[in-house]
């Protein structure tokens, strides 16, 4: 004993790894000495063990297992000379024992900070957003979680797949007896998930049924019996209350039918072109064939199509569900009535031409050339044509763009119309006169170009203080978008905000820009202010903000 | 690119060629030189669509007065479409070629059924309530009754398509059945009598193989076409059973009832009408004498269904006097429905020619041979001078009236089985009388006589000696076209035992053997296991179908399936079929994969595509023979063996093998497709199977792989797959399996058809 800890239980002939020696349940700690030694070969902190387990119940040997936080483990087999009732008993108690201390010892990890943890070693911007913010303390902890983070959060949440329905969910609920010539059906959550996902009939029936009218597991009791389960039975008319979910079933289907098929490739009744009455040719009637075989066998290839639309529904759902979750109420609109199309003629007519012309493509024997040109769809193409350019510079701005005007306008329309179009009609593109125009506008120092840095400040800056540049650009971004998000202040917290923002602004800037700036000016003279005149801009014109609405404020209180 | 095809300068619509379609191509263009027929295989999926209407295209621009008509038989409707949508690419390639419009006009013609834009009509789902609602609209004597009573509806399309419409032409362009619809809608005129009006002056006409293969339909609709045009039949290998299927017709005890109700519809209306004015009557007892057959020209509404009996066969004579009189003839018909009431009161199966039916109603009820031959155009007439426009409701008797021409018309090629019961329900009597065509060269044989160029053309026509033989003709070009790759993007494998060594075999006295039907189960389970996307398996039959699943339920092979792959099952209701479809390509195209199972000789695998991830491994489970026991197919083969001396085991394995041909091609749509093959049976192997396959299926099964067992063929497929996985380019291909314009011409042509071509001597 190396400690003063008392001994709490002391079992002997415990097995560990092959060799037998003593266990010890200690205060703090679970410890084991192999026998003849006086060193403790095992010893395990109850803080370090994340949980224990036994043997199960009937296994010869009999074994408690602790596993450690780090995952490792290790196991103990009791062998008291005195039989398995005997070694059962010691092991229960110190199981017992155990499960008293180790809840005592859990550490109380902070959940929350665990998420948060993963959440920014997930997200390697937020991460930096954190280190920029508020390591240099921008902003504190709380701010940052409550404002910048959610949106990560958010998306997180989101992005989580939903678990689809197994084609064989319900064959992998296996029966196993139990003991005295019955069945067992084990049953999880997931597995009920997937009953009622893909049965819906029966999720009504559920709660119909439970708790009012029977207990749960009475309810799967039924199921299991029911001949909706085991597809081999035909439903007669007893007093099943699964016999309904099948006929619901049934009329979905048929529903499903009668709505029609809208893939001409498919449907296999339009197939056929001839009209023609009973008793010519030689087909043999549908009416005559329907009674041939087995209906046992036909009913149950029925239900295992249906299984298989139901499951694949299940997923649809789920993905419809998803997509209203993720994108909001608009983009989910659009998109289920994307997937629903609908029934106009008009539609049908489409889809069909769109189907057989798929059909047709030989990919290999198009040429190679017809790229697919992606449409650039531009919501303000005068910025797209612009850049950035200051508040200042605009209104010098002006003339210029008077002057290229026909060239723009011809510009846009090009822009606007996909590229592909223009391909294939060359006598659409502009002059030769205006395009030359055009590029010297472009070209650095044109009326185009201005608010441009130059090419070479690119070239010259050193990629760490480009990346510094990134984060920093990072930082201000998300802080100014917040700050830009309070006006125009309308409530009491908006206006607080603002100021705070506005706070957090000119902290930014001295704990992060400034010494940014300094550092620029010592290791790279050239630049100097260059590099960071946007940022400086951005800034300024988020501080002039600032100023004239306090200006209109005092204004009002005047 | 602008191809020279033995002087023949051919607008083909792409940048780039396959070498089989250049030598398809180079073929047809000989056939159609020779003014002969021919026959062409080219593996499915290698663009024979396209060759042909490029080539046609360019040849009737060339030789305007060699050539004047392509008229294209196809089998489904969307197979239809598509040749449309092709003619259309094709001719916008030339109209960018050229910088005009090029005078050519391609028209689909259809049922009505897919045509009609009447409001109230077209919501019929059915075809034959669709035709018999238009005819009560457009009926010559519905309209003129109408001229002179509001109350009496006629369909407005029709009236401005006959005020205006039948005087105009359509402008060049191609006409899709959509198209038709919108150009009816926009113009006012029915879509359907454009179409018809069309057929006699368009170019290019598309549609389905009934409209010129069957006398019924044919004189109607495809009279006018000129001698001058290319007849072409695409996948065409069924169209011996198309012909046999035009020319029988089959008597139930239901059709005897209804016919005989028909019969005293018609006997009270004549009286009625020689209450109310016997004028009508008499000048078509009069017409009768004058022997002439239709003085009046026949309004092409007043048409349903014309003389069963080919053109050539069509009587010149004038109807027999014992029914000439309508009531005369009501009873002649009555005393035929009579003899063929006690005909089908039997209790054992016979069977005989059409001489000894024709000499027992000679005895019997004393009818004569050659009144019975005018039959069908004694009742067309007399349903017309009755003013009867709906004739679905005498459909029955329309069928028993046709029997009667057909029956005395031909005496050779055609038999009578009279079957009191089905086999397998001894106890139900169900009397059926078959008049059976046997010989598809009849039905056929006008088509070869009067059309200078046939083109008969599919994916799966080997063996290729049996068509010429079947339909009698000689084709003076008959070529089977390999299928170049660059990459072996088929695996056909012929899996003969499972891996227990049990030989896997559908044949009788094994199917229903537990070990069999496990070790099939096996084999999909594992095919399931490697295989991604979508899998299709086929059955000989539906009945083989339900009891195995039924045993593969049992044996928990569908579980273990499901675990997989979603379950979707062909069933014997198309709707439903339809619908599994439908979500067997959604389940395959979101990537969860699914298994279809299917039957040969079924709606899906005739009709529908599995290209590219839709299936990439088809399973064949046994041989899809044809139910040997029935005594038709037993006639049949009988037939066959004494008249074109075709073995009986031949002509069934060649049926068995083009439908599992038909099967395993759904898989492979193109040379970017991949597909395994799988032929699940040990009779495969053998060497009278085997070389009964396509040439390009053949070409690829090579001998290491006819004899696996389910493990070695997941062997092979594992293998298989992964290089199939790998990405695959246009440079792969080029020169090998895909030829710019300048390889074209540099390779040769000889070149590239010893590539292309297996020449069957």
């Amino acid at each position: 004993m190396t400690s003063s800890e008392d001994v709490l239980l002391q079992v002997s002939n415990v097995r560990y790894q092959k060799k037998t020696g003593t266990l010890y349940v200690m205060n703090e700690r679970l410890a084991w000495m192999m026998d003849n030694r006086d060193t403790v070969s095992v010893s395990h902190r109850y803080a370090d063990i994340k949980l224990q387990k036994i043997s199960p119940e009937g296994k010869s040997k009999i074994q408690l297992q602790v596993v450690l936080h780090d995952s490792a483990a290790s196991t103990f087999q009791f062998t008291n000379v005195g039989g398995q009732a005997e070694q059962i008993r010691e092991r229960d108690s110190v199981k017992d024992l155990l499960m008293q201390l180790l809840p005592k010892f859990k550490r109380k990890v902070n959940k929350e900070l665990e998420e948060k943890n993963k959440l920014l070693t997930d997200n390697p911007t937020l991460l930096q957003l954190y280190k920029d913010l508020v390591i240099s303390k921008v902003i504190t902890s709380e701010e940052f979680w409550a404002q910048h983070a959610p949106k990560y959060v958010k998306e997180n949440v989101g992005n989580k797949q939903p678990i689809g329905v197994s084609g064989a969910f319900l064959a992998d609920i296996k029966p196993q007896t139990d003991g005295c010539n019955g069945l067992k059906y084990k049953l999880t959550s997931d597995i009920i998930e997937s009953i009622f996902k893909t049965y819906p009939a029966v999720r009504r029936k559920h709660m119909e049924y439970v708790p009012h009218k029977m207990s749960e597991s009475e309810f799967w009791t039924k199921f299991f019996q029911s001949h909706y389960f085991h597809r081999d039975r035909i439903h007669s008319g007893n007093k099943d209350i699964f016999t309904e979910c099948a006929k619901i079933d049934d009329q979905d289907m048929d529903k499903e039918i009668d709505s029609g098929i809208k893939d001409p490739l498919v449907d296999i009744n339009s197939f056929g072109d001839t009209t023609f009455s009973e008793g010519f040719g030689v087909g043999s009637d549908t009416s005559a064939n329907s009674h041939t075989g087995n209906i046992v066998h036909q009913n149950m290839i029925k239900r295992f199509n249906q299984h298989s639309f139901m499951v694949l529904k299940a997923c649809q759902h789920s993905i419809t569900e998803n997509g209203t979750a993720e994108n909001g109420q608009k983009d989910a609109h659009t998109s289920s009535t994307v997937a629903k199309d609908d029934g106009d003629d008009e539609d049908v007519t489409v889809i069909k031409k769109r189907r057989i012309q798929e059909k047709l493509t030989y990919d290999d024997l198009e040429s190679s050339s017809s790229n697919v040109a992606a449409c650039l769809n531009l919501s303000r193409v005068d910025r797209y044509l612009h850049g950035p350019i200051t508040d200042t510079n605009s209104s010098t701005d002006v003339p210029a763009e008077k002057v290229s005007s026909s060239v723009m306008r011809e510009l846009i329309r090009l822009m606007e119309s996909p590229l592909g179009s223009s391909h294939r009609n060359p006598a659409a593109l502009i002059t030769p006169a205006l395009a030359i125009n055009a590029v010297g506008e472009l070209s650095p120092g044109g009326s185009l170009m201005k608010g441009f840095q130059h090419e070479a400040s690119a070239s010259m800056t050193p990629a760490d203080i480009e990346t510094d540049l990134k984060t920093l650009y990072l930082s201000v971004c998300e802080l100014l978008r917040h700050f830009w998000a309070c006006f125009p202040p309308t409530t009491p917290q908006l206006e607080e905000k603002a100021t705070t923002m506005h706070e957090t602004l000119h902290r930014f800037h001295a704990a992060k820009l400034k010494p940014f700036e300094d550092r620029v000016i010592r290791e790279c003279s050239p630049l100097s202010h260059n590099i960071t005149s946007h940022l400086n801009q951005l800034l300024n014109s988020a501080y002039r903000k600032f100023a004239i609405w306090q200006q209109r404020k005092m204004q009002h209180f005047r | 690119m602008r191809l020279d095809i033995e002087g023949l300068i051919v607008h083909f619509p792409y940048e780039y060629i396959y070498p089989e379609q250049y030598s398809y191509m180079v073929e047809l263009k000989r056939a159609i030189d020779a003014k002969g027929h021919c026959l062409l295989e080219m593996p499915s999926g290698t663009g024979k669509t396209v060759s042909l209407l490029a080539l046609i295209v360019a040849y009737m621009r060339q030789y305007p007065s060699e050539l004047c008509k392509l008229v294209y038989c196809s089998r489904t409707v969307p197979e239809i479409e598509k040749v449309l949508e092709e003619l259309r690419r094709l001719l916008q390639y030339y109209e960018e070629q050229f910088k005009e419009k090029i005078p050519i006009t391609g028209v689909v013609l259809s049922s009505r059924k897919n045509l009609c834009i009447h409001k109230d009509v077209r919501q019929e789902k059915d075809g034959k309530i669709v035709d018999g609602r238009c005819h009560n609209l457009t009926a010559s004597h519905v309209r003129e009754r109408h001229l002179t009573d509001d109350s009496v509806p006629v369909c407005t399309y029709f009236e401005d398509f006959e005020d205006y419409g039948n005087e105009s032409y359509l402008e060049p362009g191609v006409y899709t059945l959509d198209d038709l619809k919108s150009y009816g809608a926009k113009k006012g005129w029915c879509p359907y009598f454009i179409a018809r009006h069309a057929v006699s002056y368009a170019n290019i006409v598309v549609y389905s193989y009934h409209y010129l293969l069957d006398p019924k339909i044919a004189e109607i609709v495809s009279k006018d076409i000129p001698k001058n045009s290319v007849v072409v039949f695409d996948e065409a290998h069924n169209i011996d059973n198309v012909c046999i299927d035009s020319m029988s017709v089959k008597i139930t005890k239901r059709i005897i009832e209804r016919a005989s109700a028909n019969l005293l519809d018609l006997a009270k209306t004549i009286r009625h009408m020689k209450e109310v004015g016997p004028r009508r009557l008499t000048e078509e007892y009069q017409r009768m004498v004058d022997g002439l057959r239709e003085t009046q020209q026949a309004r092409e509404t007043d048409m349903v269904l014309a003389n069963p009996v080919l053109p050539d066969q069509i009587l010149q004579e004038a109807i027999p006097g014992n029914i000439r009189d309508a009531e005369h003839f009501v009873g002649f018909l009555r005393r035929f429905v009579e003899y063929l009431k006690i005909r089908l009161r039997v209790q054992f199966v016979v069977q005989e020619s059409p001489a000894g039916f024709l000499k027992d109603i000679m005895q019997k009820v004393c009818i004569d041979r050659k009144p019975l031959r005018f039959a069908a155009e004694r009742l067309a007439s007399l349903l017309k001078t009755l003013e009867i426009a709906d004739q679905t409701d005498f459909s029955a008797l329309v069928v028993v009236s046709h029997l009667a021409t057909l029956v005395s018309t031909y005496t050779k090629g055609f038999i009578i089985i009279v079957e009191p019961f089905e086999d397998k329900t001894p106890n139900i009597p169900n009397p059926i009388l078959h008049f059976r065509c046997l010989d598809a060269s009849i039905a056929v044989k006008p088509i070869f006589d009067r059309f200078q160029t046939v083109v008969i053309t599919s994916g799966t026509l080997s063996p290729l000696d049996m068509y010429p033989k079947i339909l009698d003709f000689q084709p003076k070009v008959m070529t089977s076209f390999s299928m170049t790759l660059a990459r072996p993007c088929l695996l056909p494998m012929i899996v003969s035992k499972g891996n227990d060594q049990v030989a896997i075999s559908s044949k009788f006295e094994s199917r229903e053997d537990q070990s069999v039907v496990r070790n099939y189960g096996q084999l999909l389970v594992e095919i399931v296991k490697i295989v991604p996307d979508g899998v299709v398996c086929f059955f000989t039959s539906y009945l083989y179908l339900e009891s195995v699943v039924a045993a593969w339920y049992d044996q928990g092979i569908v579980t273990t399936l499901q675990r997989h792959k979603l379950l979707f099952i062909e069933t014997q209701d198309p709707a439903e079929t339809s619908l599994a479809l439908l979500n067997y390509i959604k389940a395959c195209e979101r990537g969860r994969g699914a298994i279809l199972l299917s039957v040969a000789r079924g709606k899906v695998s005739e009709g529908v595509d599995f290209d590219h991830h839709l299936g990439r491994a088809v399973v064949m489970i046994g041989i899809p023979y044809v139910y040997t026991q029935s005594r038709i197919l037993k006639a049949r083969l009988e037939y066959l063996r004494d008249t074109f001396q075709i073995r009986e085991n031949d002509f069934l394995t060649f049926d068995a093998m083009r439908h599992a041909a038909q099967c395993v091609g759904r898989a492979i749509r193109g040379k970017t497709d991949y597909g395994i093959m799988i032929f699940a049976d040990k009779r495969f192997s053998s060497e009278d199977k085997r070389s009964k396959l396509p040439r390009w299926i053949q070409e690829y099964l090579t001998d290491n792989l006819v004899n696996l067992s389910t493990e070695e063929s997941i062997q092979c497929a594992k293998r298989w797959l992964k290089q199939m996985a790998q990405p695959f380019t246009r440079e792969d291909q080029l020169g090998i399996s895909l030829l710019t314009l300048e390889q074209l011409q540099k390779e040769g042509v000889e070149n590239i058809q010893q590539k292309a071509r297996q020449k069957i001597k």
